[in-house]
C-alpha cells in the first residue's frame, strides 16, 4: 500500500541529502516504528513520506499514487500527521481541534455531515479524550494535548498515519497506552501507521517492522527480533557508555566506561 | 454553538439598531424620536428634521457602522493570520501606513500643482482609497515578514512604534501639503466618522463588501491555520496562497476606513475577543459576523459619546476608544494564555 521507490530525502541547501536509495514497502495494518538517534533523518523522512516536503529523488506511492503529485486536498484525505510542534491557538477548544480534521471532507463552509460526526465520535471514543472536549486546547496538559492531536489524526480517517516523536513528553504508562492504541488502529482499520520514537523498548515490543536509521545515511529494515539479533540496533545506538544487549532486548550501561573511583 | 452564534448575533443587531436610532435623535439640535423615524421613513416630518437626519447624522452613523464592522472582521483575520491575540490593523501599524500613503499622495499632488489637486479632489474617493490601500498593503507585508521572526509582544511593540513613526511623518507631510494648497479633512488625522460625505459612503462600503466576501471565502482554511502551518498543510491548505488571500481581504477591509475615517484605534483589536467570548469558539466563520456587529457597535458607541450634547465639543473618537480599549488590551496581555506562552 505504501511504497518508497529509490527515495532520497534531504534539503536543497547546505544540509544536503540526508538519506538516499530507500526502497521500502508497507501493507495495510502495518505498525512501523522508525528508530534512530537525534539528527539521523527520522523527521525528514517522515515529512517527505507525508508529502510535507519534496523528495530529492525517487517517489513515495500511496495505493499506487505519487504523494508529491497529489492535490493537497486529496492528500489530506489519505494522510494524517501528528507532530511534536507546539502551536498556541487562541480560543480553540479541544472539540474544535478534533473537528478541524474533517476539513478535507467538508464543503467551503466547513459544516459537518453525519459521516463527519461519526468519524469524530469514533476518534473521541478510541482515544478517550471525552472528559476534556469542552476545555481550551491551551489549557490541557502535555499528555492530553498529544492525545487530542492523535484523536484529530484518527478523525481524519487516513490510509496512512504519520506520527513524529509524539510520545516524547509523556510518562511511561501514557506512552504504552498510546503505542498500543495506534497499533490497534492499524490492525482494525487496515491503516499503515508510521511512528518515529526514541522509545526503543516499546517500539521493539510492539512494531511489526522497524526502520532503523544509523545516523550516517545508512538504514536497515526488519522485524524487531531480526534487527536486535543481527546487531543493527547496537550499531545505530551504542556509545562508549551504553551498549545494546540483544539477549535482554535493552541497553546496559558499560561500567568500565563510566569508571571513576 | 450555532444557536449561541445566532442568538448573540440577533442581540447585537438589535442593540445596534437601537443605538443608531438614539444617535440620530441627538446632537446640536435634539429631535424627538417620532420626528427622527419620520425623517427616515419619509413621512410626517419637517424639512429641517429630514435634512439633519438624512444629510448630517445618517452618513456619520452609517460610516461608524460600516467602518467598525470592517475593522472587526479585519481583526479576526489578522489575529488568526499572525496567531497573535493583540494583532489588528491599528496595533500592527497598518492604519498608520495607510495614513502615510494618503498623506504622501496629497502632498505630492499639492506640489505638482493645482491641476493635480483638483484631479485629486474630483476623484477623491478612488484616489485616496488607492493611496491608503498601498500604504496598508506595504505595512501588512512588512509585519507579515517580521511576524515569522519575532514573538507576539515584540511584533506588537514594533507595530506601535512604526505606527508612531508613520503618524509623525504624516503630520509633517500634511503641514507642508497645507502650505502648498493640499488639504485633508481636519478630523481625519485623529479619526472621526463625521467627515464622511454621503457621496463617499459608496467608496467606503464597496471595497469593504468585497473584502468581507474574501474573508468569508478564506474562513475555512484560516481555521486550520490556527493549528500551525504544518498542520494546516497536512489538512490540504495551500498556506502561501491563503496568506495572500487573507492579506488582500484585510487591505480591502481596512484601506477605505483609513481613507475616509482615519486611524480608528482599538475597535479591531477588541471586537474579535468579544466575538470569541460570545461564540464560544475560535472557528473563523462564526466569528466574522459577530466581530463585524461587535465592531460596529463599539465604533458607534464611541461616536455616540463624542456627539452627545455636551456643552462644548471636546471629545475625540480615539480618546473614548482608548479609555475603553487600552485597559481591555492590558487585561488580554496579562491573562491570555496565548500571550503567556510566547514568553
Amino acid at each position: 500500500m505504501l511504497d518508497l521507490r529509490s527515495l532520497a530525502v534531504g534539503y536543497r541547501n547546505t544540509r544536503g541529502t540526508v538519506l538516499s536509495g530507500i526502497d521500502l514497502a508497507a501493507e495495510p495494518g502495518d505498525f512501523i516504528c522508525i528508530l534512530g538517534r537525534n539528527g539521523s533523518g527520522k523527521s525528514t523522512l517522515m515529512r517527505t513520506i507525508a508529502g510535507l516536503q519534496t523528495s530529492l529523488d525517487g517517489v513515495v506511492l500511496l495505493d499506487g499514487e505519487g504523494v508529491a503529485a497529489m492535490r493537497p486536498a486529496t492528500r489530506a484525505r489519505r494522510i494524517a500527521v501528528v507532530l511534536t510542534e507546539r502551536q498556541f491557538n487562541p480560543g480553540l477548544r479541544v472539540e474544535d481541534v478534533i473537528a478541524l480534521a474533517r476539513q478535507p471532507f467538508t464543503s467551503w463552509r466547513g459544516g459537518l455531515t453525519d459521516d463527519d460526526r461519526a468519524a469524530i465520535a469514533d476518534a473521541v471514543a478510541v482515544t478517550g479524550v471525552e472528559p476534556f472536549l469542552r476545555r481550551f486546547f491551551t489549557d490541557v496538559s502535555d499528555g492530553e494535548r498529544q492525545r487530542v492531536m492523535i484523536a484529530r489524526a484518527v478523525a481524519q480517517t487516513p490510509r496512512l498515519l504519520v506520527l513524529d516523536e509524539i510520545t516524547a513528553f509523556l510518562d511511561l504508562p501514557s506512552r504504552m497506552e498510546i503505542m498500543a492504541l495506534l497499533r490497534s488502529q492499524a490492525k482494525q482499520k487496515g491503516q499503515v501507521v508510521l511512528l518515529s520514537s526514541h522509545d526503543l523498548d516499546l517500539s521493539l515490543q510492539l512494531a511489526d517492522s522497524v526502520w532503523l536509521l544509523d545516523g550516517d545515511g545508512g538504514f536497515s529494515v526488519g522485524t524487531p527480533e531480526a534487527l536486535s539479533e543481527s546487531g543493527s540496533i547496537g550499531r545505530a545506538f551504542d556509545t562508549e557508555a551504553i551498549r545494546f544487549s540483544p539477549s535482554q532486548g535493552r541497553f546496559e550501561i558499560q561500567m568500565s566506561a563510566s569508571a571513576s573511583p | 454553538m450555532a444557536a449561541r452564534v445566532s442568538t448573540s448575533g440577533a442581540a447585537l443587531l438589535a442593540s445596534l439598531a437601537a443605538l443608531s436610532l438614539l444617535t440620530l435623535t441627538y446632537g446640536q439640535i435634539a429631535l424627538p424620536l417620532a420626528d427622527t423615524v419620520g425623517a427616515l421613513t419619509g413621512t410626517r416630518s419637517s424639512d429641517l428634521a429630514r435634512q439633519i437626519v438624512l444629510e448630517i447624522r445618517l452618513p456619520r452613523v452609517a460610516a461608524a457602522i460600516i467602518a467598525g464592522a470592517a475593522l472587526g472582521m479585519a481583526g479576526v483575520l489578522m489575529q488568526a493570520l499572525f496567531r497573535n491575540p493583540v494583532a489588528d490593523a491599528w496595533s500592527l501599524g497598518l492604519l498608520a501606513g495607510g495614513q502615510l500613503g494618503v498623506a504622501l499622495t496629497v502632498t505630492a499632488a499639492a506640489f505638482a500643482g493645482p491641476a493635480a489637486v483638483s484631479f485629486l479632489t474630483f476623484f477623491e474617493g478612488p484616489s485616496i482609497t488607492l493611496a491608503a490601500a498601498t500604504g496598508v498593503a506595504i505595512a501588512a507585508l512588512a509585519m507579515l515578514a517580521l511576524g515569522r521572526r519575532v514573538g507576539a509582544i515584540t511584533l506588537l511593540v514594533i507595530g506601535l512604534m512604526l505606527g508612531f513613526t508613520s503618524q509623525g511623518l504624516t503630520s509633517v507631510l500634511l503641514h507642508f501639503a497645507a502650505r502648498a494648497g493640499g488639504r485633508v479633512y481636519g478630523g481625519w488625522r485623529d479619526a472621526s466618522f463625521a467627515g464622511v460625505a454621503p457621496s463617499a459612503l459608496a467608496w467606503l462600503s464597496l471595497p469593504i463588501l468585497i473584502g468581507a466576501c474574501v474573508a468569508v471565502a478564506t474562513a475555512k482554511p484560516l481555521s486550520s491555520l490556527l493549528l500551525g502551518e504544518t498542520y494546516a498543510r497536512s489538512l490540504g491548505v495551500k498556506v502561501t496562497s491563503l496568506r495572500y488571500a487573507v492579506l488582500a481581504a484585510t487591505v480591502l477591509l481596512v484601506a477605505p476606513v483609513v481613507a475616509f475615517c482615519g486611524p480608528v484605534s482599538f475597535v479591531g483589536l477588541i471586537a474579535p475577543h468579544f466575538a470569541r467570548a460570545l461564540a464560544g469558539t475560535a472557528r473563523i466563520l462564526p466569528l466574522l459576523p459577530l466581530a463585524a456587529l461587535g465592531g460596529a457597535l463599539l465604533a458607534l458607541a464611541g461616536d455616540a459619546i463624542v456627539h452627545a450634547p455636551w456643552e462644548q465639543h471636546f471629545l475625540h473618537l480615539n480618546a473614548i476608544l482608548a479609555i475603553v480599549g487600552a485597559p481591555v488590551v492590558i487585561l488580554i496581555l496579562i491573562f491570555s494564555p496565548a500571550v503567556r506562552q510566547w514568553r
